[in-house]
């Protein structure tokens, strides 16, 4: 994925507020935003929303994209903080509804798939933390250097490298993942 | 140099490496009309935001125009208040006076306007 076209249609948002390239840009990376977010939330239907507000968050944010690291890198960052904005949100709202007394509703209503239907990379991320998760998820399912990990989450270097070596490490206590085919 | 050298050293990955890449990989996933929807909202929300500000101005013209009228009827009761010798002074040293403070209150008002705008 070329960062220069990238930038190319950036610049072309930017200087005239061109939906056509911005929707260029949509069509260039949408799967990287779904596939990352379907991986942090778990949930296809809410992966695919968040990835609707993330595209619309960047729309509004674009100027504020410099253009020095990859435009994914970016776009992630805005992925991963519409991913956490959304959970603080749906956190409040289940302290609401907690409190009102309808726990027991949500509990009831849940949709969690059984243990069985889980993929193999989800069991991995189960384990992981919720920042472990992200970042474990940018490094080898989006290919993000650990230099524009740390601009996406705002975390210096030393510490992407040290997140991911023990979501390695937890990934190896938990599983053999040697067990596990590639593909 | 230095970050030449720290990429390089990330490229090296060992086996387990890209054992992970290869289980956290998933195929691409198709556009299906995503992008469509994404660039209609934007549209949607450029076409709310040009249409906030007149929105706004109708509305709060139409709230204020009852306390203006009264401002503006003080106003004039104030005006008589001020020595016609003051006036004619000023309308005779300075000919074009009415015209002048006409266009300074125009101009504070499109300075306002204009901020407004790029607020």
């Amino acid at each position: 994925m070329s960062t220069s076209a990238d930038n190319e249609l950036v610049a072309r948002v930017v200087s005239g507020q061109d939906t056509a390239a911005f929707g260029e840009l949509v069509r260039r990376h949408q799967s990287h935003v779904r596939n990352f977010l379907r991986k942090l939330s778990g949930d296809h239907t809410l992966a695919d929303d968040l990835a609707q507000d993330c595209f619309i968050h960047a729309w509004e944010k674009l100027q504020t994209y410099s253009g020095r690291g990859s435009f994914i890198g970016w776009l992630l960052k805005v992925a991963y903080t519409t991913f956490l904005q959304s959970k603080r949100k749906s956190k409040r709202y289940a302290e609401i509804i907690h409190s009102a007394g309808h726990h027991a509703d949500i509990e009831s209503g849940s949709d969690a798939p059984a243990n069985d239907e889980f993929t193999d990379v989800e069991k991995f991320l189960a384990v992981l933390t919720e920042e472990e998760r992200a970042i474990m998820v940018m490094s080898y399912a989006c290919g993000l250097s650990h230099r524009e990990i740390g601009e996406a989450t705002d975390l210096p270097v030393g510490t992407v490298k040290s997140v991911i070596f023990r979501g390695k490490e937890k990934i190896r206590n938990s599983f053999d993942i040697k067990d596990y085919n590639h593909g | 140099m230095t970050s030449k050298i720290i990429i390089m050293a990330e490229r090296i990955k060992d086996a387990e490496d890209r054992l992970l890449e290869s289980l956290f990989a998933s195929p691409p996933l198709a556009d299906d009309g995503f992008s469509v929807r994404v660039v209609r909202r934007v549209h949607r929300r450029l076409w709310l935001r040009r249409l906030t500000l007149p929105t706004a101005a109708i509305i709060g013209g139409a709230v204020a125009i009852k306390p203006l009228s009264g401002l503006l009827a003080l106003a004039s009761s104030l005006s008589s208040l001020i020595p016609m010798d003051t006036i004619n002074m000023a309308s005779n040293s300075i000919p074009q006076f009415q015209t002048i403070v006409l266009g300074a209150i125009l101009l504070a008002v499109c300075l306002v306007s204009t901020r407004f705008l790029e607020d």
